[in-house]
């Protein structure tokens, strides 16, 4: 066992976890933060468990919790403030999202994603995505919410 | 509470409302089986078979039931005194075929790789993962089959003890009842292929593909002395899994409560047959008294589920020099897998697509016959487009090939063979209730210039550039009605829902489907609101809870727009009905219910519009005040609706896909998708071309990426998304969709049920495109998968000679 300071959502964590424990384990059940999903069990392919690590979308199965120490992280559920992201309004407004399993992942990689690229073409967008997995969609209104929100951005 | 972006109620249906599920799903509040947690929660984890058959000669569990936190380890003997094997009435469909008998872990025998042997229970989920990798299974190993045909063979080793041979189910769908008629039928089928002037003959193959949801399967059970069994189980008809669970577990039938997660991350079917894992979780709540999860992990889910298609098609067509399609003649062998999967049994699928394979054109005569075997992969089961995909790859090619024999474009072939008017009967006996197939071709070929693409295609070969057009179109089914679930499945196919009107006029709607990303919550309020002139953000809805819900085979066979919905209208009419009664009753009028509008939450007396009142007061004035009521009316609101259509209902689409094929690769870019779809009325456009997207780059995912390899030794080789790949956003094309619709009129609102069937047709579309463009060549493809290394391999062998 070792003990972790974390920072998620602005909160900062003291926890004791095992060493083996996966971050996303860590979030979800010692955090209770349920957002962050498991798609393909810690392959790091369906990229639902995706979070922000110090500014830098990661996969949280392919990590473990004790090398988060002295990190920073935001999961979907501190994406909002006050009100949704323009990104998180766009999958609303633009059906971007079905049963949702996905979603909290792409949001995260594609908040990254128009940080670095605010002004992407569809192509760019669809290359974004390729660390997401989506079976519902067929990623028509994915890709239309991105262009959305980067179009509020500018 | 919160009102909806625009106040006219005569505008909610048909509206492009964002969706109420939505705020809850993007801020990460959704809440999914993996999020249930319960005290005292303990933790399941499956031992399964490393073999495909082999006998089991002992299980160690002594050093898993050592190891510090682990509570309990299940194996199949043991169990056969707590519990009745998993072939119970209940999951059994009222189609003649061999059952065999098999418990919820397997006992003597496993028969594929993945099968469950045992199971461990444990405080901690990683303690439960080791101890699990610490039971010690002996093995002798048995002769392998994984090929259909070779398991139909005589002599063919019998992979089930207790049945006759490996054939499962084998059926003829067309002549009739009767041999005899069958064989007068087959006869006249012979003698017009005799006399036809153009016939193909060809070995179509659907490889082993499905659907892979992104939320595995789960459970969570909880048991208590008195008030029996809670599960939670990630399940598209949790009426049907709490009867089997009743039956199985001999557990009182009230005492048994399913609830489906309001979110679940997709299904697609492979949530609707009863697993036996839900058996061996409610068996360890009971056994142990404590709360008992279950997550299934990616390897686990690709091993044992979402496995379909899987198979060979011999079809024949025979058609006429002037492109009239006479004759089709079809002998299906479908590799079912092990078939151990209530409800479905690896069989049901290939069954309803060979019901349905005839599509949307007029034969004037069919021989369909269809073998099921059974082998040591797993069992198939569900996966949208439901049995379809391999019957309608082979026919929509089969009718490409004969067009370039007649000499005439397929689409001018398909055109000329629709069904022109409906309602319809197949060759295979399936019935086609409404709409019109001419109406949404024509409109498919006013989005596309034909002539003008031929003299591109034309200039661009000369460039040595290889442009192609494919077309397709697929009748699909829009709910599956009684006469049809009661013997393929032993279940109803009505609908039904609960409307209560609360005392300050919200509505709360019990649904018993469990939808799984659909936006049930979104369109039944939408379709509710607009019956009752209320605002959606006043209706919530309940979905998939036993213990709340009125009785609902479950969210399959785009059931909800055909019947789902109409059951929300209709007890919303007899809820309207109702409070005109009373309401005239007060104004003291004689009135009907047609003398009444309800708008904008408010009921307004037509002959005299000055007269009106708030839905919400007299919502009020009925639940809180019911004196002076009209003679024999009581006070409360609420009622339950069956809905059930007089006929068995359809939706209709066609496809076009335009793309060029490089040469020196056969690597190909789809340059347009262009559909054509009749949806019937449409309750939310945005969901319905939600639907629409996904359903075709699934059709498309499976005919290009996904593919379940077995070895020879049935070693499943491709159960995770490393090794069976699933199409990304960079590997598919935007789309063209475009609506040619018929109300249905056979349902209240004129909705159809959409979405299911869809990406049945796409593999038509995509490879008749392919060869189209290859057409130089000669290359005609009759596999799935396609991908460019095998196109090009076709075209090389084509260049040979």
């Amino acid at each position: 066992m070792k003990t972790i300071t974390v920072t998620v959502n602005g909160a900062v964590y003291e926890e004791t976890v095992s060493e083996r424990m996966l971050l996303v384990d860590f979030l979800r059940e010692q955090l209770a933060l349920t957002g962050t999903h498991v798609g393909c069990t810690y392959e790091g392919v369906c990229g639902a468990c995706t979070i922000c690590l110090d500014g830098e979308a990661v996969k949280s199965c392919l990590m473990l919790a004790v090398q988060a120490d002295g990190h920073s992280i935001t999961t979907v559920e501190g994406l909002a403030g006050d009100k949704l992201t323009p990104l998180q309004q766009a999958f609303i407004e633009n059906h971007g999202l079905q049963c949702g399993f996905c979603t909290s992942g792409i949001l995260m990689n594609m908040s990254e994603f128009l940080e670095k690229n605010p002004n992407p073409s569809d192509d760019d967008i669809r290359h974004g995505l390729i660390g997401n997995l989506c079976r519902c969609t067929g990623y028509v209104h994915i890709v239309k919410a991105v262009r959305a929100a980067a179009a509020v951005g500018r | 509470m919160k009102k909806s972006p625009t106040k006219d109620s005569t505008k909610w249906f048909g509206a492009r409302l964002p969706r109420k599920e939505d705020t809850r799903l993007v801020t990460g509040k959704g809440k999914y089986i993996a999020d249930f947690v319960l005290p005292g929660m303990l933790h399941a984890v499956f031992v399964r078979s490393e073999v495909a058959h082999a006998h089991i000669r002992g299980i160690d569990t002594s050093e898993a039931e050592a190891m510090p936190g682990v509570v309990a380890v299940y194996t199949g003997e043991s169990l056969k005194s707590q519990m009745k094997s998993m072939t119970q009435k209940v999951l059994i469909p009222n189609l003649p075929a061999q059952y065999p008998e098999y418990w919820a872990l397997a006992t003597g025998k496993v028969k594929y790789h993945g099968e469950p042997v045992a199971l461990v229970v444990a405080r901690d989920k990683y303690v439960a993962v080791d101890a699990a990798e610490a039971v010690a299974v002996d093995y002798e190993e048995l002769p392998v089959i994984t090929d259909a045909e070779v398991a139909l063979k005589p002599g063919a080793t019998v992979i089930h003890d207790d049945a006759t041979s490996n054939e499962i189910f084998a059926m003829t769908f067309t002549g009739g009842d009767t041999i005899e008629a069958q064989n007068e039928n087959d006869a006249e089928v012979d003698k017009i292929f005799r006399e036809a002037d153009v016939v193909v003959s060809e070995r179509f193959k659907v490889h082993r593909t499905g659907v892979t949801p992104l939320e595995p399967r789960g459970a969570l059970c909880d048991w208590s002395e008195t008030d029996g069994l809670t599960a939670w189980i990630t399940t598209q008809r949790p009426h049907i899994d709490r009867l089997a669970l009743v039956d199985i577990l001999d557990i009182p039938p009230e005492k048994v409560r399913v609830v489906t997660p309001r979110d679940m991350g997709g299904a697609f079917g492979i949530k609707a047959p009863f697993y036996r894992e839900n058996v061996i979780i409610a068996h360890a709540a009971r056994d142990l008294g404590r709360p008992v999860r279950w997550i299934e992990s990616r390897y686990e889910c690709q091993m044992n589920v979402g496995q379909e298609r899987d198979q060979v098609n011999y079809m024949e067509i025979a058609a006429s020099k002037d492109g009239e399609l006479l004759a089709v003649r079809n002998r299906g062998i479908a590799n079912v897998g092990v078939g151990l999967v209530g409800v479905y049994w690896g069989f049901v699928m290939p069954f309803l697509g060979a019901i349905e394979l005839p599509n949307a054109y007029t034969w004037r005569k069919g021989d369909v016959k269809l073998h099921c075997a059974v082998t040591n992969k797993t069992s198939n089961t569900p996966s949208r487009a439901f049995g379809n995909y391999p019957t309608r790859f082979a026919l929509e090619r089969a009718i490409d090939m004969a067009a370039r024999k007649i000499g005439m474009e397929p689409s001018e072939v398909r055109r000329k063979n629709l069904i022109p008017e409906l309602p319809y009967t197949s060759v295979t006996n399936d019935f086609y209730d409404s709409g019109d197939f001419i109406k949404v071709w024509d409109n498919l070929m006013a989005q596309i210039d034909l002539a003008e693409f031929r003299k591109e295609q034309a200039a661009a070969r000369k460039e040595g550039r290889y442009l192609g057009i494919g077309f397709a179109c697929g009748v699909e089914l829009s709910g599956v009605a009684s006469e049809l679930m009661v013997p393929m499945e032993n279940q109803p196919g009505y609908g039904s829902a609960t409307v209560r009107v609360e005392p300050r006029g919200a509505l709360l709607i019990f649904c018993g489907d469990a939808p799984s990303g659909q936006g049930h919550e979104t369109t039944t309020a939408q379709a509710a609101a607009s019956v009752l002139g209320i605002d959606p953000g006043d209706v919530v809805t309940t979905t998939g809870d036993t213990g709340t819900t009125p009785f609902g085979s479950g969210s399959i066979g785009a059931r909800y727009g055909a019947v789902g919905v109409s059951a929300v209208a209709k007890a919303c009419e007899q809820i309207k009905a109702k409070m005109v009664r009373v309401l005239a009753h007060d104004m003291e009028i004689k009135a009907e219910t047609k003398d009444f509008e309800f708008k904008n939450g408010e009921i307004v007396y037509l002959l005299d519009p000055s007269k009106r009142k708030a839905f919400k007061d007299v919502a009020e004035r009925i639940i809180m005040s019911p004196i002076n009521l009209p003679e024999g009316e009581d006070g409360g609101l609420e009622t339950t609706a069956f809905f059930e259509s007089d006929v068995p209902m359809i939706c209709f689409n066609a496809d076009c896909c335009i793309l060029e094929v490089r040469p020196e690769t056969s690597e190909w870019k789809i340059k347009r998708w262009v559909t054509s779809e009749d949806v019937g009325n449409v309750i939310n456009p945005m969901v319905v071309d939600g639907q629409m997207h996904g359903a075709i780059v699934h059709g498309l995912s499976n005919a290009i990426f996904e593919e379940y390899v077995y070895d020879e030794q049935g070693q499943q080789l491709s159960a995770d998304f490393e090794n069976y790949k699933i199409a990304t956003a960079a590997d598919v094309p935007d789309f063209e969709l475009t609506y040619a619709s018929t109300p249905c009129p056979h349902t209240p609102l004129g909705t159809r049920g959409i979405g299911e069937g869809r990406p049945a047709s796409v593999s038509g579309a995509l490879t008749n495109a392919l060869c189209d463009a290859l057409e130089p060549f000669g290359v005609e493809i009759t596999e799935l998968p396609i991908r460019p290394d095998r196109l090009w391999k076709k075209v090389q062998e084509a260049k040979a000679g």
